[in-house]
């Protein structure tokens, strides 16, 4: 015997909108993730963090002078140029 | 040897060469020689002609574009090139990938970026639309002018690569795109001079202003070529200012004119003083522009010589430098009365463009004052103000001459591309930035300029560190120049897709009440009409009428 299986779940729905609550969860999962950092440098005192201090060197006197504040503003703003052409040709 | 005189003898018989043959054309050879041209600038460049679109504005709009670009990697530039004269090592860590910043190299390639990238390439953009409209005819190859675009961009982008890496792989970039460069500009010569001979009425004068531009540009290197001052710190000097004088000055002066009469509706004011713009933007020499002439030695690849004038150089110059304050004065006050029409306020102040070319019809006379000074003073060897050059030069090229290149092409873009800019806020936004930051970051570090310069006549034998500390709010400051730089690329690009129709009814009105048409049935005031709430646009038509008695209508 077998229970009758509506057609409908053989189709993806997916809402047109994001639900306001799925924010809060990001921020759940950040400070979550944020938690578990200073847990480990409780636990860990003067371990170096696996991977990320080893890639944090690599910056090493790359943002020693406040001109890459204004820098990264220029990034940004070449970036929003460019976007700004591409979303705009493409666009329909 | 008088080598400004003879050199200027030469050069203005190149200009009176070129005028007679625009004029009067090659006799029996005209029809050959414009039908040979139109062939090397479409058909003979082959399949490259075919990846550029031909529709009418197209040129215009692609080396507006282009301009708002350059304008806003050109503001980039100096702005870091600001920064590192107070902070040299800020960009040390460029030095892992072999690249070590100055200051200097940063300002010179702002310099030419800005020169040559914004400010030519609006001044050319806008010039394509503007020449055949006072000629009453087309552009002559709308094809060849959206295609010579790409190859001036990068010609620019060799400069700038050029200003940070002289030589690479043994070949010296500069010269390099110096030749590029006047491969565009002979195109866009013969481009211009074709669309002339097609004019269906007398040309007004900014129309030649443009034409001079374009020509006396050519004209001016033929003619320190020809008389042999090139080797020489004074032909060198000369040349430079002959270019800021032709291309420039001319140029500028050509499309703001023509964007201030159709940007604000108002009639062109005097005619007389276009010409006398004309006239004396080439029989004197610009003072606006640097007193150190590198840029000339390093595009054409000549023995840099020291600026060392004759006493008769030194006389005829100065002389000559000051007959330019004239034509600068009578083209400053038709901008500014242009823009006003008959009241003393500006004519629609609110569209994109207008207030750039009101802010550099004000700021023109007072920075050209200022370059008189600093030039007469370098011609003469006396170098006393020679600490103030580079602030100046920057503030001929940020207060001047990008705001009225970009407000000449703020007006014209959507009349050539048919779209207005997407947001007319953000383009007040984007003067704004840009003029605040470029007036008070140049002007807080024309400061410190001074501050040097008085340290340097007391033979302190320590700066003052308030001196840092200026450099740095002025580098801050110029910061604004590139954020308003930003604001109008991406207001302008958006324009282009989802901007306004032009042909749609003009929404903004400066009056809640519009009235679209006044039927006018007898005499009355102009008083009356505005009362009733017409506003400038509204058309009035009038309705006639008879005295006599009316009957019945006959069947």
């Amino acid at each position: 015997m077998s229970a009758d299986v509506p057609s409908s779940v053989d189709v993806f729905i997916q809402g047109e909108k994001e639900p306001a609550s799925s924010g809060i969860v990001l921020v759940l999962g950040l400070v979550t993730m944020l938690s578990f950092l200073v847990l480990y440098s409780i636990l860990f005192p003067g371990r170096d963090m696996p991977v990320v201090s080893e890639v944090l060197p690599m910056f090493e006197g790359v943002f020693d002078s406040g001109i890459w504040f204004f820098l990264l503003g220029v990034i940004f703003g070449a970036f929003s140029i460019i976007a700004t052409m591409l979303a705009e040709a493409t666009s329909e | 040897m008088d080598v400004i005189i003879s050199t200027l003898a030469v050069f203005w018989l190149f200009l009176a060469i070129f005028f007679i043959l625009i004029k009067r054309g090659l006799w029996i050879f005209s029809d050959v020689s414009k039908s040979l041209s139109m062939f090397m600038l479409e058909k003979a460049l082959g399949p490259a002609i075919d990846f550029v679109s031909g529709r009418p504005g197209s040129a215009t709009t692609a080396w507006i574009i282009h301009g708002f670009v350059w304008t806003f990697a050109a503001s980039t530039f100096t702005f870091v090139g600001l920064w590192l004269t107070h902070d040299p090592t800020a960009l040390h860590s460029f030095g892992s990938w072999g690249y070590n910043p100055k200051s200097s190299e940063l300002i010179y390639a702002g310099r030419l970026t800005a020169l040559f990238g914004a400010i030519g390439m609006t001044v050319i953009g806008t010039s394509l639309h503007a020449l055949p409209k006072l000629s009453g005819t087309n552009l002559a190859s709308e094809s060849n002018a959206t295609l010579v675009s790409l190859l001036w961009t990068l010609s620019v982008l060799l400069m700038f690569i050029g200003s940070q890496n002289s030589v690479i792989l043994g070949i010296t970039i500069l010269p390099v795109a110096n030749l590029l460069l006047s491969l565009a500009s002979i195109a866009i010569a013969i481009n211009m001079v074709i669309t002339v001979s097609e004019a269906t009425k007398d040309i007004p004068f900014p129309g030649w202003l443009i034409l001079f531009a374009v020509i006396g540009n050519i004209a001016a290197i033929l003619a320190v070529f020809v008389s042999g001052a090139y080797d020489e710190g004074t032909g060198q000097w000369l040349l430079f200012h002959l270019s800021g004088g032709t291309f420039f000055f001319c140029g500028l002066a050509g499309v703001s004119l023509y964007s201030a009469s159709v940007g604000s509706g108002n009639p062109l004011w005097s005619k007389s003083l276009v010409a006398f713009t004309l006239f004396g933007a080439l029989v004197t020499i610009n003072p606006m522009g640097s007193t150190d002439s590198s840029m000339v030695t390093d595009l054409f690849s000549l023995p840099s010589s020291e600026l060392d004038a004759t006493s008769r150089d030194v006389i005829s110059g100065s002389f000559l430098m000051a007959l330019a304050a004239m034509p600068i004065i009578a083209f400053s006050a038709n901008m500014l009365v242009t823009l006003r029409g008959s009241d003393a306020f500006v004519e629609n102040p609110d569209a994109p463009g207008i207030a750039e070319l009101n802010l550099g019809s004000w700021m023109l006379v007072p920075v050209a004052i200022g370059a008189l000074f600093v030039q007469t003073d370098a011609l003469g060897g006396v170098n006393e103000l020679t600490g103030i050059s580079q602030s100046l030069d920057l503030m001929a090229i940020w207060l001047v001459m990008i705001p009225l290149s970009l407000g000449a092409a703020l007006s014209i873009l959507p009349r050539a591309s048919g779209r207005h800019q997407l947001s007319e806020n953000r383009s007040r936004w984007a003067y704004w930035m840009m003029t605040g930051g470029a007036f008070l970051g140049l002007l807080i570090t024309m400061m410190s300029d001074f501050t040097d310069m008085a340290l340097t006549e007391s033979m302190a034998e320590q700066g003052a560190s308030i001196n840092d500390e200026l450099r740095k709010v002025g580098s801050v400051m110029f910061y604004g120049t590139v954020v308003g730089a930003i604001f109008h690329c991406t207001n302008s690009i958006s324009g282009q897709f989802r901007g306004r129709l032009v042909q749609s009814v003009n929404t903004s009105s400066t009056s809640s009440i519009s009235v679209e048409s006044y039927t006018l049935t007898s005499t009355t005031t102009i008083r009356k009409i505005l009362a009733s709430g017409a506003t400038l646009d509204t058309e009035v038509s009038p309705s006639g009428q008879t005295e006599e008695e009316g009957s019945a209508t006959e069947l």
